[in-house]
C-alpha cells in the first residue's frame, strides 16, 4: 500500500510544456544580486567584514557557516531586512538600497523562510492569493474562473499536485512548502531565497523540493540555498559559499571541483573527522513499550531499549515514528499498551509529570513549539525538570540552581557560555544543547528520548549534541533517537527500528548504510 | 548608553523600566498639584491604592501562567454581601471569614473549569465576572446591605499604626509574600514557565492541571484580602461594588511593565503600575475633573501600556533566526 501524496515524484513535474509558458525572466548566467565588500556593524561586533556574493540566474547557490559566521545577516541585507553599514548590493548591475523588504519583494527577491506563513484554515486558491487579495480593496474572488486557471500553472510549475479547494492544514510538511515557494514565484520572482528549506522534510519532500528547485533553475529563476546539510548541498547546489567569522573562506566556488571535506574545514575552520563511532556495550532492559497503539484501530507496537543501548527510529514524516518517540517519552497518552522503566508501569499514560519522576528524559522535535521558554534565561530554560531537587527548607534555591546547572551548560559547551543570557539570543544549535541540558540534569534519569536533536543545527553543534549522546548512553541511560538525518542515525544507533503507517515494519542493525535505512523506510526489500 | 561605569549602576539596571515613568509621573504631578504633596493626601492615595495593590497581586499571578482574571470585580462584591449579610447572624470575625472564603470559592472554580477542563480563562473569569454579580445581586435582594456601625468593621480599613495606615501595611507584607511566592517557590517558577511556553511546561513534567489550578487559587487569596478591605471600608454589603477593579489590575499591571501575553512580570512590577494608577486617579480628583473622566484615563493608560510592551517587536526585524 503506498499511502498519501508525499510519497514518490508527481508525473506532471516534468511536464515540459507547462514550464514553458512562464518564459525565463533572465538569460541562464546573468548576474541577478550581488554583495560587495559589506560590512554590518552591531555596536562594536563586527557580523560581516567585507563579504562578496554573486547570485546568478538558473543557478543554485549554497550559502553556508556555522552558527555566528554570518550568514543570517548576510541574508538579511540580501532581502532587504537589515542594512549594511558599508559596501555595495546591486540588482542586475545597478546598485540598490533596499529599504524594507517589501521593497526587495516588489524588486524579485523572494525569501521563504523556515517558519510557514500560510494561512492554515484557507485553502490552497486562497493562500495562492493571499496578498493579492490584501491588497486588492474591492471584493474578493471576482475572476475567479481565470484565477483558477493561473493557480494550477503556478502549482504546475512547481509540480506541486494538490487541490485547489483543500485547506492548507491538510497538506504534509513538504506540499506546505512547496506551496510557499509557489506563492513567492508568483510575485515575478528573479531570486528565490530558501533558509532551510528541509529542516523539517522528510526524504521524499526533500526529493520532491529538490526536483522543483532543479525545474525552477532550468527556467531561468535563481536560487540562494542556506542550508547546514553538506549531502543536501552536494546534491542540489552549483556552487557554494561559506562564510567563517564574517568573512568569505570560500567564494562562490563551483561544487563539482570543491570536496565535501575542503566545505566542512572551511566552516568549522579546523580539519573535521567523519570516523566511525565508538558505541558501548549494552547491558540489561531499561526503557519498555508494550502493545502500544497511540488511536484505536492502530497496529500494536512493541519496543524495548537496554541500558547504555542508542536505538534509532526512522520513518517518513507521517509514519507515526515522531509520535512512537513521545510515546516511549511518557509525552503521548496511548489507547493501548503499557509503558515501563525497569519493569515498573509509568503510572499515567501521557502525562510527563509522572515519566520525569520515572526517569525518563526528552528532547521533543520543535524545540519552539514544545521545548523553549522563550523571555527567560538559559539556566531557567535548564532547571525547568528539576525545580523540586533545588529546594532548601521549602525555597527555591537560587545559588543551588545556579550551580548545578552551570555545571550542566558547561558540561553541553554552551556557547557563549553565559547561563543567564535570554535564550532566545542564542543560536539554534546552543538551544538545542540547552534541552540536552535540561535533561541530563536530572539526577536519576535512566532513559532519554530524542527527537530531530539536530534539526536545523550546525555542524559543531552536532558533534558535541552526538557526543553527549554517546556519553550519555556510556554512563548507563538507555536512549531513543528518532531522527530523518539518516548519517546521524546509522552512525549512532545500535539499532535502527524502521516505522511505517504506524507499524514497526523492520530492524536493521548498526552500520547500516542511510541508503539501507532510506529503502526500509519507503518500503524497498518488503 | 554606558550606564555599566556608573555607581550603583548594577542595581539600576535591574529596577524595570517602568519605574521611570513612575517617577515622571509622580514628579509631574507633584510639580503642577500643589495638593499632592501633602501628607494627608498621600496617605489617602497609599489607602485607596493598598486595596488595588492587593488585587494587581492577584492579577499578576494569573497573568504570569498566562491567564487573565476578569472575575476580581464581581467577587470583592460577593465578599461584601457575604460579609454584610453573615454578620447580622455571626460575630463580626466569622462574617469577614465568610466572606474571604466566598472568594477563594470564585478563584477555586475558575482554576477547575481553566485547568481541568481547559476552558479560555478570558471566557470563564468574564463569565464569572457577569454571573457573581447577578448572584450577589440576588443574596443581596437587590439593594445594598447596610452593617451596623457599632460592629467595629472600620478597624481594618481605617485604623493605622504609627501614621502607617492598616491597608497600605497589608499591602506591603503580601508584596514580600508575593514576591516570595514568584521568585522562591517551585509554584512561582512554574507559573512563569507555563505562560511562558504551556507546552514545553507539559514537556518538562511540570504538573500543569495542579498548578495552573493553584495559581487562581492563589490569586483569590490576595484579592481576598483586598475584598475584606473594601468591604470594612464601605461597611456595607454592595452587589456592584467597584466595578473599574478587574480592569483597573490589568491597567496597573500593564504600565507596571507586566505583559498581558504571561510568562514574565513581578511583585515590583506590580507595585510600580499600581501607584502610578493611584497618583493618576488622585490627581484626577484634584484637579476637579468628573469621576467618569478616570474611566477614559484608564482606558488610555491600559492601551498605551500595551503599545508600549508591543514596542520592540514593532522594531524587530524579518523573522530569519540565527542559523
Amino acid at each position: 500500500m503506498t499511502s498519501a501524496s508525499n510519497v514518490g515524484p508527481d508525473p506532471r513535474s516534468s511536464d515540459a510544456a507547462v514550464i514553458a509558458t512562464r518564459q525565463p525572466q533572465a538569460a541562464t548566467n546573468e548576474v541577478l544580486l550581488e554583495a560587495r565588500a559589506v560590512v554590518k556593524e552591531y555596536g562594536s561586533t563586527k557580523a560581516l567584514q567585507g563579504a562578496n556574493l554573486v547570485l546568478r540566474a538558473g543557478r543554485i547557490h549554497a550559502l553556508m557557516g556555522e552558527n555566528g559566521a554570518g550568514k543570517s545577516t548576510l541574508v538579511q541585507i540580501l532581502v532587504g531586512a537589515a542594512v549594511p553599514t558599508s559596501g555595495v548590493i546591486a540588482m542586475q548591475g545597478r546598485p540598490v538600497s533596499f529599504d524594507g523588504v517589501s521593497e526587495a519583494l516588489a524588486a524579485g527577491v523572494v525569501p521563504i523562510y523556515q517558519q510557514s506563513s500560510l494561512f492554515p484554515n484557507l485553502t490552497v486558491l486562497e493562500n495562492l492569493f493571499a496578498f493579492e487579495t490584501a491588497a486588492s480593496h474591492g471584493v474578493a474572488g471576482h475572476k475567479s474562473a481565470r484565477r483558477r486557471r493561473s493557480a494550477k500553472q503556478m502549482l504546475n510549475r512547481i509540480g506541486l499536485a494538490v487541490l485547489l479547494d483543500q485547506p492548507v492544514a491538510s497538506l504534509s510538511l513538504g506540499e506546505k512548502q512547496l506551496l510557499e515557494i509557489a506563492r513567492g514565484l508568483g510575485r515575478d520572482c528573479k531570486l528565490l531565497v530558501l533558509d532551510e528549506p528541509t529542516a523539517a522534510l522528510s526524504q521524499a519532500d526533500t526529493n520532491r523540493l529538490f526536483a522543483a528547485l532543479r525545474q525552477l533553475a532550468s527556467a531561468g529563476v535563481g536560487i540562494l540555498y542556506i542550508s547546514h546539510k553538506t549531502n543536501e548541498i552536494a546534491q542540489i547546489a552549483d556552487e557554494i559559499t561559506v562564510l567563517r567569522d564574517g568573512v568569505c573562506v570560500i567564494s562562490g566556488a563551483p561544487l563539482k571541483s570543491t570536496s565535501m571535506q575542503t566545505i566542512v574545514s572551511a566552516m568549522v575552520g579546523h580539519a573535521f573527522n567523519v570516523g566511525e563511532k565508538n558505541l558501548p556495550v549494552v547491558r540489561a532492559p531499561v526503557l519498555a513499550l508494550v502493545g502500544a497503539a497511540l488511536r484505536i484501530g492502530d497496529p500494536e507496537v512493541s519496543i524495548t531499549v537496554r541500558a547504555s543501548e542508542i536505538l534509532g527510529i526512522a520513518g517518513l514524516a507521517g509514519s507515526g515514528a515522531e509520535e512512537i518517540g513521545a510515546m516511549l517519552a511518557g509525552a503521548l497518552a496511548c489507547s493501548r499498551g503499557v509503558l515501563s522503566v525497569n519493569g515498573r508501569p509509568v503510572g499515567r499514560s501521557g502525562d510527563r509529570a509522572t515519566a520525569v519522576a520515572a526517569g525518563i528524559g526528552y528532547v521533543p522535535a520543535d524545540r519552539s513549539v514544545d521545548g523553549l521558554f522563550p523571555g527567560h534565561d538559559a539556566l531557567r530554560n535548564a532547571s525547568a525538570s528539576v525545580l523540586d531537587h533545588l529546594t532548601k527548607f521549602g525555597l527555591l534555591s537560587r545559588s543551588a540552581e545556579s550551580i548545578r546547572l552551570s555545571a550542566a551548560l558547561t558540561n553541553v559547551s554552551l556557547t557563549p557560555n553565559q547561563p543567564r543570557r535570554l535564550i532566545d539570543e542564542f543560536s539554534g544549535g546552543n538551544q538545542q544543547k540547552v534541552l540536552l541540558a535540561r535533561n541530563l540534569a536530572v539526577a536519576d534519569i535512566k532513559a532519554l528520548v530524542l527527537v530531530e536533536p539536530t534539526r536545523g543545527v550546525d555542524v559543531g553543534a552536532r558533534d558535541i549534541i552526538h557526543d553527549r549522546i554517546l556519553m550519555a548512553a556510556a554512563e548507563g541511560l538507555a536512549v531513543v533517537l528518532v531522527s530523518t538525518d539518516l548519517e546521524e542515525l546509522t552512525s549512532l544507533s545500535h539499532r535502527v527500528a524502521i516505522i511505517r503507517d504506524r507499524r514497526l515494519t523492520t530492524e536493521l542493525p548498526r552500520l547500516s548504510s542511510p541508503a539501507a535505512v532510506a529503502g526500509a523506510m519507503l518500503g524497498e526489500n518488503q | 548608553m554606558k550606564m555599566a561605569d556608573l555607581p550603583g549602576s548594577h542595581l539600576l539596571r535591574r529596577l524595570p523600566v517602568s519605574i521611570w515613568g513612575l517617577v515622571v509621573i509622580v514628579a509631574l504631578v507633584a510639580l503642577f498639584l500643589p495638593g499632592f504633596a501633602r501628607i494627608g493626601n498621600i496617605t489617602n492615595v497609599l489607602r485607596v491604592g493598598a486595596i488595588l495593590a492587593l488585587a494587581s497581586y492577584g492579577q499578576t499571578i494569573v497573568l504570569i501562567s498566562g491567564g487573565i482574571d476578569f472575575s476580581i470585580g464581581s467577587s470583592v462584591a460577593l465578599c461584601s454581601v457575604v460579609t454584610a449579610l453573615a454578620v447580622q447572624q455571626l460575630p463580626l470575625g466569622l462574617a469577614l471569614t465568610a466572606g474571604f472564603a466566598s472568594i477563594i470559592g470564585v478563584g477555586a472554580i475558575n482554576g477547575l473549569l481553566i485547568a481541568y477542563l481547559k476552558l479560555s480563562p478570558f471566557l470563564v473569569t468574564l463569565g464569572m465576572l457577569l454571573l457573581v454579580h447577578g448572584f450577589a445581586a440576588i443574596v443581596a435582594g437587590g439593594l445594598p446591605v447596610e452593617v451596623p456601625d457599632r460592629e467595629g468593621i472600620h478597624t481594618l480599613s481605617g485604623s493605622d499604626l504609627l501614621g502607617v495606615p492598616y491597608p497600605v501595611i497589608i499591602a506591603g507584607l503580601a508584596a514580600g509574600a508575593l514576591y516570595l511566592l514568584l521568585e522562591r517557590t517551585t509554584l512561582g517558577r512554574s507559573w512563569f514557565l507555563i505562560g511562558s511556553n504551556l507546552a514545553a511546561a507539559a514537556a518538562t513534567g511540570i504538573r500543569l492541571r495542579r498548578n495552573i489550578f493553584l495559581a487562581y487559587v492563589l490569586a483569590a487569596v490576595f484579592v481576598g484580602v483586598a475584598g475584606l478591605i473594601l468591604t470594612s471600608r464601605v461597611a456595607a454589603g454592595e452587589p456592584n461594588l467597584y466595578p473599574t477593579l478587574p480592569f483597573e489590575t490589568m491597567a496597573a499591571c500593564a504600565v507596571g511593565g507586566i505583559p498581558l501575553t504571561g510568562g514574565r512580570g513581578s511583585a515590583l512590577n506590580a507595585v510600580i503600575g499600581v501607584i502610578v494608577i493611584a497618583v493618576l486617579n488622585n490627581a484626577i480628583v484634584l484637579l476637579n475633573f468628573p469621576a467618569y473622566a478616570q474611566l477614559s484615563l484608564l482606558g488610555i493608560i491600559m492601551v498605551g501600556a500595551v503599545i508600549a510592551q508591543g514596542m520592540p517587536s514593532w522594531t524587530r526585524p524579518s523573522r530569519i533566526r540565527s542559523l
